[in-house]
């Protein structure tokens, strides 16, 4: 699947793994869901890097954020000009490097971007399952893809790891399968939704569900509800960023070719950015799969029905670090402190770290080499 | 840096001291853990749990490259999350002088672990009388390397106010070590006066 050739293999500089492909892994076997819906068979779409070894003793599973998808390194081909998500942290000599270990990254189920989700068609009708589609939570993305893992061979894993919302099915992964995980990193990310990211995403699907265009998640495909997901994407891309960082990237700047400063259609550069950021993500995503995941998001709560964290973690087996960023005020360092507080009151090992960005929830996505070490080391060590 | 080695051997010492006080497979927290070095060498030798608690990433990092479990935050924050007793020890090692509220931090302690260390640089030292004496102000040497402007802020502890400390607070002083000035062999005598460097095993009476 990847294509590096050896002379870089021999070298200690980072390498990239160049060109890959996605698979999908078809599973026939039906997927029960935690809310009590069921899909009597589904697809996973997946991406790999690296070679696994003899005994499968080398995999990682990279969990994608909420708009992220299997494609987390290396270009489709020679003319693709945009790297997998996460192609910083992921190939030959990076922190997550694929000379060792083998990657596995899919599409979360209830995703659009291959996997079974909303706006697949239901083999039963014909048709998109929309809003039939089973009432979805975190535990379902990480039951669909222990299948996708059983289906490559791998009983256990090196490490989990994931940002967000990847870093909540880290967490589930290590409370519902712990035999199968030995090392857990979950960054900027939290064990439940708070009223406020919940508040957020409240925002966001009425925006859709107001749009006239989404007909109760009956919309086709050519006229999808775009100014409704729009504009969800340009509320939800200010809690990815930082006050700081935004005011760095754009402070009043005005947009160039801009005539007048009271257009309400253009003017300041971070409108214009936000509104690139809301009908570019149209094209990509699809409205009814926002609406799934984001109200998979505001349901995780991994505190048990006794309302302790504690009681849930004490099956965890792995070595879980929880990594805080300074500015991300959407899941706060308090927020990744505190799984690492509730793990260490049950006796597990579990490792808190703290480091300092001003790019706010994003900070995990973008270069930063401390986080390189701390993951490099964390999985070494 | 050279400084900072030279104080890393001098703890060797401190460090042998404390494995022997540890049993094996006990709970350990280490306030101020640094790189780890002590902690990792624990489990080594004893095979405790271990955590370290830090607020400099820097450190983290390199306790984390140890395997060693740690908590990047402040030392209040980690005392905190755990309920009376957890630990079998806490080991405040050149900690204490540098805190803000040692008073708290000590009482703390006292609840969350069974048994508590408290190592520090002994202020009383003939070194420092003299110094204070003859130049008028305190210390610059290869252990308060740096002067007034430069350095933090630091609580100048000594071996008789500690006990005094002890005493007024209700708290037993189990075990004590001393060490002389090179930080290396034993001080028996006088250590108020003699000691370079004193380390006290407590608990709550």
């Amino acid at each position: 699947m990847n294509d590096f050739s050896t002379d870089v293999l021999e070298e200690s500089r980072p390498g990239e793994v160049g060109i890959v492909a996605y698979s999908d892994f078809h599973s026939s076997e039906p997927l029960d869901f935690a809310l009590g819906g069921r899909l009597e068979s589904f697809d996973i779409r997946y991406e790999t890097y690296g070679r696994l070894n003899a005994d499968a003793s080398n995999a990682i599973l990279v969990c994608h954020a909420l708009t992220g998808d299997h494609h987390c390194a290396g270009v489709y081909s020679i003319n693709d000009r945009k790297e997998g998500w996460w192609n910083n942290i992921i190939g030959p000599n990076k922190p997550l490097d694929t000379n060792k270990y083998f990657i596995v990254c899919s599409n979360c189920i209830g995703g659009c971007m291959g996997s079974t989700g909303p706006s697949s068609l239901n083999p039963a009708t014909g048709r998109p399952y929309n809003l039939s589609f089973p009432a979805l939570t975190v535990k379902d993305m990480v039951a669909a893809q222990a299948r996708l893992l059983d289906h490559l061979g791998i009983k256990t894993l090196a490490l989990a790891i994931g940002g967000s919302m990847g870093g909540m099915q880290v967490l589930q992964w290590a409370v519902d399968y712990p035999e199968r995980v030995r090392k857990a990193i979950a960054l900027a990310t939290t064990s439940r939704e708070n009223a406020q990211s919940i508040a957020f995403n409240c925002v966001g699907r009425t925006s859709i569900m107001r749009d006239p265009l989404w007909n109760n998640g009956n919309y086709s495909a050519d006229t999808p509800p775009r100014f409704g997901l729009g504009i969800a994407r340009m509320m939800a891309h200010i809690t990815y960023l930082s006050e700081k960082g935004m005011e760095e990237k754009f402070g009043r700047q005005l947009r160039q070719g801009s005539d007048s400063k009271f257009a309400f259609d253009s003017g300041f550069e971070v409108e214009n950015y936000l509104r690139y950021q809301g009908s570019s993500f149209v094209n990509r995503f699809d409205a009814n799969s926002y609406l799934y995941i984001t109200r998979a998001l505001d349901l995780y709560d991994l505190r048990a029905p006794d309302g302790t964290l504690e009681t849930s973690l004490k099956k965890v087996k792995a070595r879980v670090m929880a990594v805080g960023f300074t500015s991300d005020w959407l899941y706060p360092p308090e927020q990744n402190l505190e799984i690492v507080q509730a793990l260490l009151r049950c006796g597990k090992d579990a490792t808190y770290a703290e480091i300092e960005s001003d790019l706010g929830h994003d900070s995990f996505l973008i270069e930063s080499p401390k986080l390189y070490e701390l993951i490099e080391y964390f999985l070494e060590a | 840096m050279s400084g900072n080695k030279q104080i890393s051997k001098k703890k060797k010492v401190e460090l042998r001291e404390i494995c022997e006080w540890v049993g094996y497979g006990d709970r350990v927290m280490d306030l101020g853990c640094g790189r780890g070095i002590l902690l990792a060498e624990l489990v080594n030798l004893k095979n405790v749990y271990a955590l370290g608690v830090d607020s400099d990433f820097g450190k983290i990092l390199r306790a984390v490259k140890r395997g060693v479990n740690v908590m990047h935050c402040d030392i209040l924050t980690a005392l905190k999350t755990f309920d009376d007793n957890s630990f079998d020890w806490i080991i405040c090692s050149n900690t204490v002088s540098e805190l803000e509220n040692p008073k708290e931090i000590v009482e703390e302690s006292l609840r969350v672990a069974k048994r508590v260390v408290i190592g520090f640089v002994n202020y009383g030292f003939w070194y420092n009388r003299l110094y204070l004496l003859f130049k008028g102000g305190r210390t610059v040497n290869k252990i308060y390397q740096k002067g007034w402007d430069s350095a933090r802020p630091a609580n100048q502890i000594s071996v008789n106010s500690f006990k005094e400390f002890c005493e007024a607070n209700d708290i037993k002083i189990n075990r004590k070590h001393f060490l002389k000035g090179n930080w290396r062999a034993p001080c028996k005598f006088m250590p108020n006066l003699f000691a370079g460097y004193a380390l006290f095993e407590i608990s709550k009476k």
